[in-house]
């Protein structure tokens, strides 16, 4: 029987030196995420929360305190783990989108499968379903640059889904968008949470997108400042 | 765990490289193509000189007197020199312009050995292309100047095994130089912080 809690960090910090002064991005953050949660972290630009999702992705090292996923403490894990975990169980989203330019939508989305050592039928097969799943069947073997900003978010959100991942990290989805495509994108995203049971971790600093939450979390140099649940949510 | 069991699964088998690497080539084609002429200019030069040479050499045999000199195997080999250092520097500007690139494959799983084996297939892919469009530009300048020396008469002198032997070299000479030159530049890539590599804007 596995966990509730999927992801849970323990006294995280990450200092940075930056011209001989320590600037600390994150600084003693406890969080638990529970398992098929739909989780928001607010907070302006330099709260922590890029840096957050870089430690929970193992992109970068702590200097202090642990990230445990699964009940596995990712400091213990090797290169090989954690590009295992970058490619199997956690899915990136970006607010630049970050689509490979010379790739089509489907080769772009069928890439994880190839390090997932998944067929190339199969991925290309399951990469279009997902694609046709986000509304992107008529748009498979356009470039990045044939595609809308919108268009360009949900194939990456099909590329972040593609090896069905137990998390999502969307770092700002909605940020290059306007109000209705973000809207939509983070529809899609609920959606998937709901259907899938897949844990969406998603930072924004615009405060009308966290309508969709089970929890938010409010962070503010590098610190969690409060968490709110959806009952206080609606209150206010 | 099983995290331990899926271990193995991490991959991105010669095939997949070759696939990604030949697509990048054709799609990029504007920044390989310079990659292309300078690899194929140095063989040019290199099989131009050496066809010469061997022209002239059974020239000789039947009374004539000209010869390649020395210095311009001298030559042959700064060029060879040159077209390294400026394919080196034509991949670098590669990385950067594809850093957020390579963040993202790490981003997806890629390990920093599959990038490196990335660069290193698209550079052999070109170093093929590259080495006999070379051999051909220096087939055709060699045979155009003994044609006009010494008639064509004399062309038909030289055994088919040496323009034969001479393209295999060139292919070898091209693939040794490229991957030499690739080295640094996409052990470069390979090493690349994701973190950094996806703040970075170009």
């Amino acid at each position: 029987m596995k966990s509730d809690i999927i992801i849970e960090t323990v006294d995280l910090a990450r200092y940075y030196e930056l011209g001989g002064e320590i600037i600390k991005a994150l600084d003693g953050v406890n969080l638990k995420v529970r398992r098929g949660e739909y989780l928001s972290i607010v907070g302006p630009s330099g709260a922590g929360k890029t840096t957050l999702f870089n430690l929970i992705g193992g992109l970068d090292r702590p200097t202090r305190g642990r990230v445990i996923i699964d009940e596995v403490d990712i400091s213990q894990l090797d290169a090989y783990e954690l590009a295992w975990l970058r490619c199997r169980k956690i899915g990136y989203i970006f607010q630049t989108f970050n689509l490979i330019p010379t790739l089509t939508a489907l080769e772009n989305v069928a890439l994880p499968t190839i390090f997932a050592g998944v067929p190339r039928d199969e991925g290309k097969r399951k990469a279009e379903m997902i694609l046709r799943s986000v509304g992107l069947g008529d748009r498979l073997n356009h470039k990045s640059s044939e595609l809308s900003a919108g268009q360009q978010q949900r194939v990456a959100i099909a590329r972040a889904m593609v090896n069905d991942p137990a998390i999502i990290l969307a770092d700002e989805p909605t940020g290059n968008l306007d109000f209705q495509t973000g809207k939509e994108i983070i529809n899609i995203l609920r959606e998937l949470n709901k259907k899938r049971g897949v844990t969406v971790i998603a930072a924004t600093h615009d405060l009308k997108m966290i309508g969709v939450s089970d929890r938010v979390v409010y962070m503010r140099d590098g610190r969690i400042e409060r968490i709110e649940g959806r009952g206080r949510l609606f209150e206010s | 765990m099983d995290e331990k069991d899926e271990r193995k699964r991490i991959t991105f088998s010669l095939v997949d490289a070759a696939r990604l690497g030949y697509d990048n080539v054709k799609r990029r084609f504007n920044r390989a193509s310079l990659n292309l002429m300078a690899i194929a200019l140095g063989i040019a030069f290199f099989s131009s000189l050496y066809l010469m040479d061997a022209f002239l050499g059974a020239y000789t045999q039947v009374g004539g007197e000209v010869r390649v000199e020395g210095y311009q195997y001298g030559l042959m080999i700064v060029s060879l020199v040159v077209c390294a250092v400026s394919i080196t520097n034509s991949i670098l500007i590669t990385v950067y312009e594809r850093y957020k690139e390579i963040g993202t494959m790490k981003c997806l799983g890629a390990l920093d050995q599959h990038v490196l084996k990335l660069f290193l297939v698209e550079s052999f892919i070109l170093a093929i292309l590259g080495g006999s469009l070379g051999f051909f530009m220096g087939l055709i300048a060699a045979t155009l100047f003994c044609a006009i020396t010494m008639g064509f008469g004399h062309l038909s002198m030289l055994p088919l095994s040496v323009p034969l032997l001479l393209f295999g070299k060139s292919i070898l000479i091209s693939v040794t130089l490229s991957t030499i030159a690739t080295i640094y530049p996409a052990y470069k890539a390979a090493k690349l912080d994701p973190v950094e590599a996806l703040r970075y804007e170009v």
